[in-house]
Parts: structure tokens; sequence; C-alpha cells
């Protein structure tokens, strides 16, 4: 008799899967679709597996139901459309490319290989990508909706951080990155989501993190010259003095405008360029490798982060979650296939 | 004069035009698509016999002067002064039979890879499997067809290890963007496609075991072997023309004599001067005949495995000019 029913339910099926829409924009009425067939007979537990392949606007299905007696039924089916069997396992012209200019195309790998030889400093865009998946893992079981005030933040961070301050001028940027619209609210939803990772740093754990690495997070100003002529940046290192290295930096940018780049900034230690993290305020560092070439520099001062301090508070919930993630990046194993 | 035919962006023919600048010989290169819109193609028959002549930039070529021709890569005629789709279509049919005909009028008798009529009616794959089965090599089991009742049964026979690939290269629309078709893996949940095979005839071969891939490149009398080590990346382990990899090695490879004799006889024998043929070398040091290309790129094999084809095929269309 149980056995009858399930056999009623899997011919229901059958026909439900044969009319379920295929194209890409159309899955979440076939999922709407399946979520009602599914209401009507509960013990069956059935799912819906979208296959989505890249680089055709087809979408294949697989409808999971449990079996009276234990276990799972898989039905998949491909209903009578027409398209040849080679059609089907083509593959689009522009599958493994990048980009195209001038109608050439870079693939992949090209440009992986590309973004490996620009230099030390652009192993970040490696590490963003990775960095990228493993937060896409990371909210995997995230299911609380995004609320409206959520999504406007992230939009506004995204926009903001991309001088993008109308809307005509986003949708221009839209257009020439490629992104349709609504693939853009959807990727506005994922990164709020991925900012609701970010946010479990903020408070209590911020303040921890601070204690424990108050020296990283000192409050220093500082200044620093980098370039990559040896000789010109052994002359600025050889100051006695903050006030020494910064004339002679100033006497050599007059000199040799465009080689050398003088840089100042105030905030946490942890953002100084590695040879200045932790000197101390008042002595000249250099030459000293650093991301950018050669460095000649100075901590002017520093002062111990105050934890009642907003803007402190918010340096290390950054700080806590960037080594959160360096430590997920560094346990994961990672593979490039395209290289 | 050389007559050279291929698109203008073609980056193979600039490798041996420029050899043929070295060598100072003169040549014309040109596609077909310029024709009819800004090439003028005369054929006249007179008591002298026939006399054609091609004017393009504002020059006039006697084509009883050209010595060698090489058909590569053309796009097809193309009228677009003619506003009517239907009448333009018309118009470039028209242009193509003339393209044929001047062709088969044109007296030289070294054509690279043959003349286009000529390579119309030997540029097939079921030719090729059974001229080289013919010649002695290993081919792999292979079913050619519509049937879908053969998917199933051939994916037994494979072990699970079966490709499907096309007869033909011809690129076909999916949602309005350009698609190819590659030699693909057959997965097992992909045979609940078989009805799919009804539509349109394909090629199933067992996936092979690979120590390398060859490309082999015959220009006229020389052999050019390079092996290509497509299993050290995911992306070439398949079809190392679908994806291009850098880390991939492309390496010279002394082929056995007899098989580079067995290659220089299947390009001979259709009547080609040449011809790029796919062979892998199984694990057990088998050679297999995958497939030939009568106009298959050489110019990847030159630059990564350094073999000097485009002087081969330079000397070529120059041997025996005076």
């Amino acid at each position: 008799m149980m056995t009858d029913v399930f056999g009623g339910d899997l011919a229901s099926a059958v026909r439900l899967l044969r009319t379920l829409p295929r194209r890409r924009q159309d899955v979440g009425q076939a999922e709407r679709r399946v979520r009602a067939w599914s209401a009507e007979r509960p013990a069956l537990a059935a799912e819906l597996v979208v296959d989505e392949p890249p680089g055709t606007g087809q979408v294949g299905y697989d409808l999971l139901l449990a079996h009276p007696e234990g276990g799972t039924v898989a039905i998949s089916a491909q209903t009578e459309d027409g398209v040849p069997w080679l059609v089907d396992h083509s593959t689009h012209w522009a599958a493994g490319q990048v980009v195209s200019v001038d109608g050439i195309g870079l693939s992949v790998p090209a440009a992986l290989y590309a973004l490996r030889a620009l230099g030390a400093r652009d192993r970040t865009v490696h590490e963003q990508l990775a960095d990228y998946r493993i937060l896409l893992s990371e909210i995997d079981g995230d299911k609380e909706p995004v609320g409206d005030a959520e999504l406007r933040e992230a939009m506004d961070d995204f926009r903001r951080r991309r001088g993008l301050f109308s809307r005509e001028r986003t949708l221009r940027w839209l257009e020439e990155v490629g992104l349709p619209e609504d693939a853009f609210a959807g990727f506005m939803e994922t990164t709020a989501r991925m900012n609701r990772v970010r946010a479990r740093f903020a408070g209590e754990p911020a303040r921890a993190y601070l204690r424990e690495h108050a020296d990283e997070l000192a409050h220093a100003r500082a200044a620093w010259v980098t370039g990559r002529d040896r000789a010109v940046i052994e002359e600025i290192a050889g100051a006695d003095t903050a006030a020494g290295l910064l004339d002679r930096a100033g006497r050599a940018l007059e000199e040799r405008p465009g080689r050398l780049r003088l840089t100042t900034a105030a905030g946490p230690a942890s953002e100084l360029p590695a040879p200045l993290r932790a000197a101390a305020p008042g002595r000249v560092v250099g030459p000293a490798e650093s991301e950018d070439g050669l460095l000649a520099g100075v901590v002017l001062d520093r002062a111990a982060a105050d934890p009642d301090d907003p803007a402190a508070l918010a340096a290390a919930a950054d700080a806590a979650y960037t080594a959160w993630l360096a430590g997920r990046r560094a346990a994961a194993a990672i593979t490039w296939h395209w290289l | 004069m050389l007559l050279i035919i291929s698109d203008p962006r073609d980056d193979s023919v600039r490798m041996v035009v420029r050899r043929l600048a070295e060598r100072d010989v003169p040549f014309l290169w040109w596609d077909e698509a310029e024709f009819p819109e800004r090439t003028v193609i005369g054929t006249r028959l007179s008591g002298e016999g026939w006399r054609q002549s091609l004017t393009h930039g504002g020059t006039t070529y006697d084509l009883a002067e050209v010595t060698a021709v090489w058909h590569r890569r053309p796009n097809p005629p193309s009228a677009p002064s003619v506003a009517d789709p239907s009448q333009r279509a018309y118009a470039e049919q028209m242009a193509r039979q003339m393209l044929q005909g001047v062709y088969e009028l044109m007296p030289a008798e070294r054509w690279m890879p043959a003349r286009p009529k000529h390579l119309a009616r030997v540029d097939n794959k079921l030719l090729h499997l059974r001229r080289a089965v013919e010649l002695g090599f290993t081919v792999p089991d292979t079913v050619v067809g519509n049937d879908p009742g053969d998917l199933v049964p051939a994916w037994r026979r494979s072990g699970g290890r079966l490709i499907s690939k096309a007869l033909d290269f011809r690129p076909f629309f999916v949602d309005g963007e350009d698609h190819h078709v590659y030699t693909t893996k057959i997965e097992r949940r992909d045979l609940a496609g078989r009805h799919r095979v009804r539509h349109c005839p394909v090629i199933l071969q067992p996936n092979l075991a690979k120590a390398v891939e060859l490309r082999v490149t015959v220009v006229g009398d020389r052999v050019f072997s390079a092996e290509i080590d497509s299993q050290s990346s995911r992306l070439t382990s398949q079809d190392w023309r679908h994806y291009e990899d850098l880390g991939v090695a492309y390496r010279p490879h002394p082929l056995p004599a007899e098989v580079e004799k067995r290659c220089l006889r299947l390009v001979d024998s259709l009547g080609l001067s040449y011809g790029a043929v796919d062979l892998i070398l199984t694990p057990d040091g088998e050679y297999v005949f995958l497939e030939l290309n009568v106009s298959g790129q050489w110019a990847f094999v030159e630059l990564r495995a350094g073999l000097p084809i485009g002087d081969a095929i330079a000397g070529w269309l120059t041997e025996g000019r005076s």
C-alpha cells in the first residue's frame, strides 16, 4: 500500500520535473512549484537540486525524495527539447576567458599568471579571491533574511569606495564591468551577509583583541620614503632625527620627482610598513626592504590605544577579523585550478 | 607571385610573411571577405585562352602569374552593400561560386593545403579515420552516427571512459552566444540525454589513457612533431585545444620512423600538402591516431616547441621559383 502511494507520488514527481521551467531566471518559479508540490507530500521531504552550468541560460534539475522504506530516490529528467547532443555539450566561446580586448581574449590562466607576475604587493589579489571563497563558505548556513538597512549599508559602502555617488554612475559602472543589475543586487546581499561575519568581531571580541595586541594597535604617527635607488634611500636613512629625515627626504624629492614617494600616516601601528611597526619613536629606520621597494622612515610618536575610543575599537575589530581570515586562509587547502 | 588567402589578422600568416619578405618574394595577402565589396575579380575567355585578374587596393594582379597559393583561413565572401538580406545572401553565394571556379582555373600547381574544391572533398573525419586504419595506425574503437541506442553500449564498452566529439568545427549560438564543441568526457548522468544523439551525428570514442599528446605538423615532405604535456594540467587533460594553459610544456618529440612515415603518407594520400595530425602516446608506448586537421594551427607549436614550421611553409610556397 505504502509502495503504491509512493508509485503515484513518483509519477507525479516525474510530471512535475518534466514541466519545470529550465531558464536560469525561472529557477525561483521552479522552486516555488516544488515547494507547493512538496507541501502536499511532507513525508517525501522533496528537495530540488539545481545545476547551473556556466555559459548557458539553461539549468538542470534533480528532485530528491525520501523513500518510504528509507534512503533517497533522485529523479532527473531530460525532456525532448530538440537540442542536439553536441550542442548540449558545447562550450561558450569565452569559457576560460577573463576579458577580451579588441576581440582578443585573455585567458584565466594568463590573467592569473599576470597577477602573480605583477609583484609581491599584488599577491593580495590572490588572497582576496581565496578570502572571498572562505567567506562564501562561512555564510553558507546563514538563512536569516538580509534586512533593508543591512543591504543599504552594504550598497552605500560599496558605492562610496568606488565613488559611485549617483544611480546613473552606478549603472554606468555596472555596464562597464558587465554586471547585470539583478546580479549586482544578489552580490550586495552576499556582501551584507559577509559583513555579518565581520560584525562578529565588534564589541567584546574587539576589546579582547585590543588587550592582547596592544602594541600592534597602538596609535602611531609616522613618515617614510620609498624608492628603488639604494644610494638615495641610504642618504635619507643617514639622518639622525625625524626632522633630519624629513629635511633630506624633501631635498631628494625636489631632485628626483617621480622616483621617490613620501608618505605620512596616522593610525594603528599594524598598518604601517613592516620595518616601522615595532620601531621606537624618533629612531630613523632604513634602508629596509618593504612592499614598495627600499624604505627609510621614522615613527614620530606612538600612544597606547584607548579601549574606550570607538575608533580604536573599530580598528581592533578590523584587525581581529583580518587575523581570523588570515588564519583560515593559512589552514585552508587552496588549489589554483587554472595555474 | 604568391597568393595568401586568409584573415588579415592571421598571426600564422604574419609569421610566414616575415620570412617571405626576407627572401624578397612578392606576395599578395588577401581575404575572400574582400570580395565582392572591395575586390574586383574578372575571368575572360578569348582566343588566347582564359585570363583571370584580381584587382585590390588599386593594383591589378594577373592570376596566371601566381606560382603558389596558401589557402589558409579566409573569411567568407561578403557583400554588405547589398541591403536586402536575402539578396545579400544570394550575392555572397554567387561570389563563393565564382571563387571556386577561379581557383579551379588558376594554373598554379602548388596549393597549400589543397585547392579548396579538393579540400572540401577530402576534409572529412570519417575518411581520415578509414585512411589512418588503412595505413596501419592504431585507431580507437569508434562509433559515429545519430543512433541514441549506440550511446550506452559504447559507454559500457569503454568502461565508463567515453568521449564525444564533432565531425566538423562550426560555431553556433546558444542563447545568442557563440558556442564551440570540443572533445567532452561523457559522465554517467549525461547518458540521460541519450535521445539528443538522434538530432545530430556524433563521434564516440573511448577516452584512452595518455602519457603525452602529440601535434604532428606535416609540411610537404617535412614532419614536425611536438609533444604536449596535456596531462600535467586539469584544463588540458581532455582536449588541449580547449584552454590555453601557459604551464603546459611543449617540446619536440622524435617520432619512430614508421609513425613519421604514416603521417606523411596520410597527408600525401589525401592529396594535401599540409596537415596537422593529432596523436596520443599511451603509457604503454603506443602511438594512437586521433584526427587530422587539414588547416590546423601550427604557430603555437613553433613558438612553444621551437619547431621551424613557418620556415618550412615559406620554403614550400617558394620551392621551384626561378
